[in-house]
């Protein structure tokens, strides 16, 4: 039977290729340009430390697993709890009904305080409402501007998605814009959707709405690309968050079209974009603003009483824009992973 | 490789017994199997030759499938001897019981089902044409030689593409037998061929069965059905519980012994009794102990 | 009565027409047509195009045929070998993140060691494979069932990619490695694009047509292939006929590594970084492609084709309906309604199949 050789060869090819990795390594193959080394060393934007009692706080978040945003949130808070002697307990949880138990979970393990995100108000009441009968202090951010003093938070730090919207309309309206389209990456997020419905409302040109794949990048590039395709008088992609608004780069040149495009939110390859002109302006509502606030009010209100924004108004983090004029002072932050 | 199985397929009458006086092929001396600490299988003693049907019988769980697990080489023998051609063996695989010319033809997988009838034929030994990279399947010629094999074993299909699931369950153990002789073997191993099949379709399997025998295969036929057995069978063994209870030639035993010995006459009778306390159950028609154990015309079980 | 006789069945039986009759009569050629694994799926496949070409004008451009057989072709070329696999009679839900997996692993390991890119890429195959070996031999010597390995392997690379990644780069997405040596050159490979009569077709396209060929040929001309039908379709006849069941089931999972792993290089090439959350939810399109390109969930059915049809469906619906200008809100159901009627032709395939 001739059956052995056709499977060893097939069984040595991860030998040689590893074989051919290390080969290669020696061979000192190292690249000549980018890569680590070419990094330069960033300091971590770190206060000194306070001296008030070791505390507990959790942050409760809806976040969805490697979402580069939520990174800069949780930074932020990272930051704030080791100014503030604070201990972190991070968790997150796309599901309203999870993030819910999470909270629980918290309040279980008799937490200083609580920091988090309204994403699903409704589901999150009952629980807020037991966090508020254990004599927890809670606080909201980033999601649920028009729903944290009716359940009764202390305080919340976020931007208003709809006034965000707004004042996107109102810039594309500056810039001669005439016709939009709004790519919201997770269908039946209501954060994404308030965005879109406030740069309908103020845009004075035509809005259109496009949903892509956002777990699925060529799925995202080739989507926007038909959009682009479909409707030539697109000109201007306003995309949702700094990797589709990259990608949107690549569909514009395939389709050809001469759509300008401008993103809400930020991170380092966008601020890189911004300076080369790819992309016009982005929207930043500073994530680590709002984790760094969070937990800075939770240790102001035990070691002083205090609140932010009275405990009337929401403290609002954005919207910033970030455009070629800025774009400077801002990329260096962005290139730590903290704007 | 497609050389080698043609060669050997020619030589199967001439290489039948090499080392032995009476062309003993495959034989068990005291061969048992225990699982753990549970025996399945214990003092068995067979000898299959060419040329013979060595019919194997037994009620569920007496150790039949076990036994064919041992020479088809899918379990090994924890006891006693296993010898072919006068040697002893221990096979880890099906590939070396194949090897050595013992083909099993199992009775629900033998075939893969959604497959045509040719690739079915050669699965697993497939004839290939050309050199790796490019080496591939010899499909002109797999096709001619399985029509060829399949008339041979008097087999007619027009149409070798059919998946081999539309055929009838006997057509499917015929092919089964065919391909094993093809590829071969010189001791057939029959796994309860006719226990799905109708009374017709069995009559079909029997034939193919009398057929590899007089093209010189030892056959190891595995039934519980006595009278399908003693249509072709020249030994007859019996397991009960594990163990051997009658080992025969044709010429010591009649049909009504085989047929008591199959359907345990003491165990019969004994529920007889106990049948004979449940109101309803007739049991006058039934055999007494006596005529169980003893050679007799009547037949417990009827015909099956 | 003649006991002692011989046994009474001795001449081999002569063959007889009536042998034939009824079993194998010829079959009307519409029902054998439809009998072929890729037939109902490139039947829907046009259905799809003509539709959307009369309703959607956009279509009619050869470049958007380009785009939507771009989009088609970074499903298609992992569906071509969970297809594979699933004939095999295997699933793989690890597929999508796997993607990301190696995609990541290419990208840090060139970035972080600061090599040439080309030391990721094969580190990256190295850790595919690897990964679609764990799969199969866990399948193989556990008993399991994939669905449970894999889901098994999908929770830990989801885990893994994005652990390993805030690690080691001390964020979520991976650095920009586009200004590195080699990158150009695996960009060629990975993520370029030909000019065809003025038209820009990306690679993609290309390797994925030539994937299906090659899987063609093995599948239906080589032992391999006639070994990946049989484990599929009865592993334990297939294992007593001597088919190396567990290399074949081994290999399969690792051929959808290397399918993994060339999508991720894809990405990598083409977006410069990648963002550790992605790929979830994509192993399900590569499933569907696959059921839809004919495959039989329950394994031993299907073609290396029909999943290309298959994948180009679902971008054919994707992007058709952003070209025809439609409310995409309706896109999941449509894909639903897809893969429901896909699924209904392959159980009546089977069943007139097997029908005796």
């Amino acid at each position: 039977m001739d059956r052995s050789s056709h499977p060893r060869s097939r069984r040595i090819a991860p030998v040689v290729a590893v074989a051919a990795a290390a080969a290669l390594t020696l061979a000192g193959c190292s690249s000549s340009s980018g890569g680590k080394k070419s990094e330069e060393g960033g300091a971590n934007a770190s206060a000194g430390k306070a001296t008030t009692p070791r505390m507990t706080v959790a942050l409760v978040t809806h976040q969805s697993p490697g979402d580069t945003f939520w990174d800069i949130v949780r930074k932020g808070a990272e930051a704030a709890a080791a100014k503030d002697n604070i201990k972190l307990i991070y968790s997150s949880d796309p599901n309203a009904g999870n993030q819910s138990n999470l909270v629980q979970n918290a309040i279980d393990q008799k937490v200083d305080g609580i920091a988090i995100t309204l994403a699903k108000p409704d589901a999150l009441k009952a629980v807020v409402g037991k966090a508020k009968s254990a004599n927890i202090p809670v606080v909201g951010l980033n999601s649920g501007v028009s729903d944290w003093k009716k359940l009764g938070l202390m305080e919340f730090f976020g931007q208003d998605e709809s006034v965000a919207g707004e004042a996107f309309g109102k810039k594309l309206n500056d810039l001669g814009a005439k016709h939009t389209v709004c790519v919201i990456q997770e269908q039946g997020n209501v954060g994404l959707t308030q965005r879109c419905d406030g740069v309908k409302k103020t845009f004075s040109g035509k809005t259109d709405v496009l949903y892509v794949n956002g777990t699925d990048m060529p799925s995202v590039k080739s989507t926007i690309t038909a959009k682009l395709k479909q409707d030539s008088s697109i000109d201007y992609v306003t995309a949702l968050g700094a990797p589709y608004a990259l990608t949107a780069v690549q569909s514009v040149s395939d389709a050809g079209s001469k759509a300008k495009i401008a993103t809400f939110d930020l991170n380092k390859d966008l601020t890189t974009a911004i300076s080369k002109g790819t992309i016009q302006f982005a929207v930043d509502q500073q994530p680590y603003l709002q984790g760094y606030l969070a937990i800075d009010s939770l240790w102001l209100y035990k070691n002083n009483g205090n609140y932010m924004g009275g405990g009337e108004q929401p403290v609002l983090t954005g919207p910033a824009f970030v455009d070629k004029s800025n774009v400077d002072a801002v990329s260096k932050f962005a290139a730590n992973g903290t704007r | 490789m497609t050389d080698n199985t043609s060669k050997t397929h020619g030589a199967i009458l001439q290489d039948a017994a090499p080392g032995t006086d009476d062309g003993v092929i495959v034989e068990l001396r005291n061969a048992g199997k225990a699982y753990g600490n549970i025996r399945a299988l214990h003092g068995v003693s067979l000898k299959v030759r060419p040329g013979q049907v060595t019919c194997v019988l037994g009620d569920n769980g007496a150790g039949k499938s076990t036994l064919i697990k041992i020479i088809s080489g899918l379990h090994q023998h924890t006891e006693g001897e296993f010898l072919v051609d006068g040697a002893p063996v221990r096979f880890t695989t099906p590939r070396d019981a194949l090897d050595r010319g013992i083909a099993t033809v199992y009775q629900d997988l033998a075939t893969v089902p959604l497959m045509p009838v040719w690739r079915n034929f050669f699965l697993g030994s497939e004839m290939t044409k050309g050199p790796w990279p490019v080496r591939r399947l010899d499909i002109e010629k797999m096709k001619q030689t399985a029509d060829h094999e399949l008339r041979e074993m008097g087999i007619v299909l027009d149409n070798l593409e059919q998946p081999i699931g539309t055929l009838s369950g006997g057509q499917r153990q015929c092919v089964a037998i065919a391909r094993a002789v093809y590829f071969g073997a010189r001791v057939l191993i029959l796994d309860e061929p006719t226990a799905a099949l109708g009374v017709k379709q069995s009559g079909v399997v029997l034939k193919y069965i009398a057929a590899a025998r007089e093209r010189g295969l030892g056959v190891i036929f595995i039934t519980h059905n006595p009278h399908h057995a003693y249509m072709v069978g020249d030994h007859f063994s019996v397991l009960r519980l594990g163990t051997m209870e009658l080992s025969a030639e044709r010429s010591q035993i009649t049909l009504e012994e085989l047929t008591n010995h199959m359907a345990g006459g003491a165990e019969l009778a004994a529920l007889k009794h106990e049948l004979s306390q449940v109101s309803g159950v007739d049991v006058e028609e039934l055999p007494e102990k006596e005529d169980l154990t003893a050679p007799v015309a009547a037949s417990p079980e009827g015909t099956s | 009565m003649t006991q002692h006789a011989e046994p009474a069945v001795t001449s081999p039986p002569a063959p007889g027409p009536q042998e034939t009759d009824g079993r194998t009569a010829e079959r009307p050629l519409v029902v054998r047509l439809l009998a072929r694994p890729e037939v109902g799926v490139f039947l829907g496949a046009v259905a799809v195009y003509v539709f959307f070409l009369i309703s959607a004008p956009p279509v009619r451009d050869a470049s958007s045929m380009a785009n939507i057989l771009y989009q088609s072709s970074t499903l298609g070329i992992v569906t071509i070998p969970v297809a594979l696999l699933m004939i095999g009679g295997e699933f793989d839900l690890s597929a999508g993140v796997g993607v990301i997996t190696s995609a990541l692993t290419a990208a840090m390991i060139s970035y972080q060691l600061t090599m040439n890119v080309w030391v990721g890429v094969i580190a990256a195959l190295v850790v595919s494979l690897a990964i679609g070996f764990f799969n199969g031999w866990m399948v193989v010597k556990t008993g399991l069932p994939s669905f449970l390995v894999t889901l098994g392997t999908f929770l830990i690379l989801q885990g893994v990619n994005l652990a390993v990644t805030k690690l080691v780069t001390g964020n979520v997405a991976t650095d920009d490695i586009s200004n590195m040596d080699g990158f150009d050159q695996a960009r060629k490979v990975f993520a370029s694009s030909f000019d065809i009569g003025g038209v820009q077709v990306k690679i993609t396209v290309f390797w994925w047509l030539l994937f299906a060929a090659i899987a063609t040929w093995v599948l239906l001309r080589t032992r391999y292939g006639n070994w990946t039908f049989a484990v599929g379709g009865n592993k334990d006849s297939a294992r007593a006929v001597g088919v190396p069941v567990a290399f074949t089931k081994i290999s399969l999972f690792m051929l959808v590594g290397f399918g993994a792993w060339f999508v991720g290089m894809h990405q990598l090439f083409t977006f410069n970084t990648v963002q550790s959350g992605e790929g979830v939810g994509i192993e399900l399109i590569y499933i569907s492609g696959a059921v839809i390109g004919g495959c039989l969930l329950t394994g031993g059915y299907g073609s290396a084709i029909g999943p290309v049809f298959g994948a180009f469906m679902f971008g054919m619906v994707q992007q058709g309906i952003v070209y025809a200008g439609w409310n995409p809100d309706w896109f999941k159901a449509f894909l639903g309604v897809m893969l429901l009627g896909a699924v209904l032709i392959n159980l009546w395939v089977q069943r007139t199949m097997t029908r005796r």
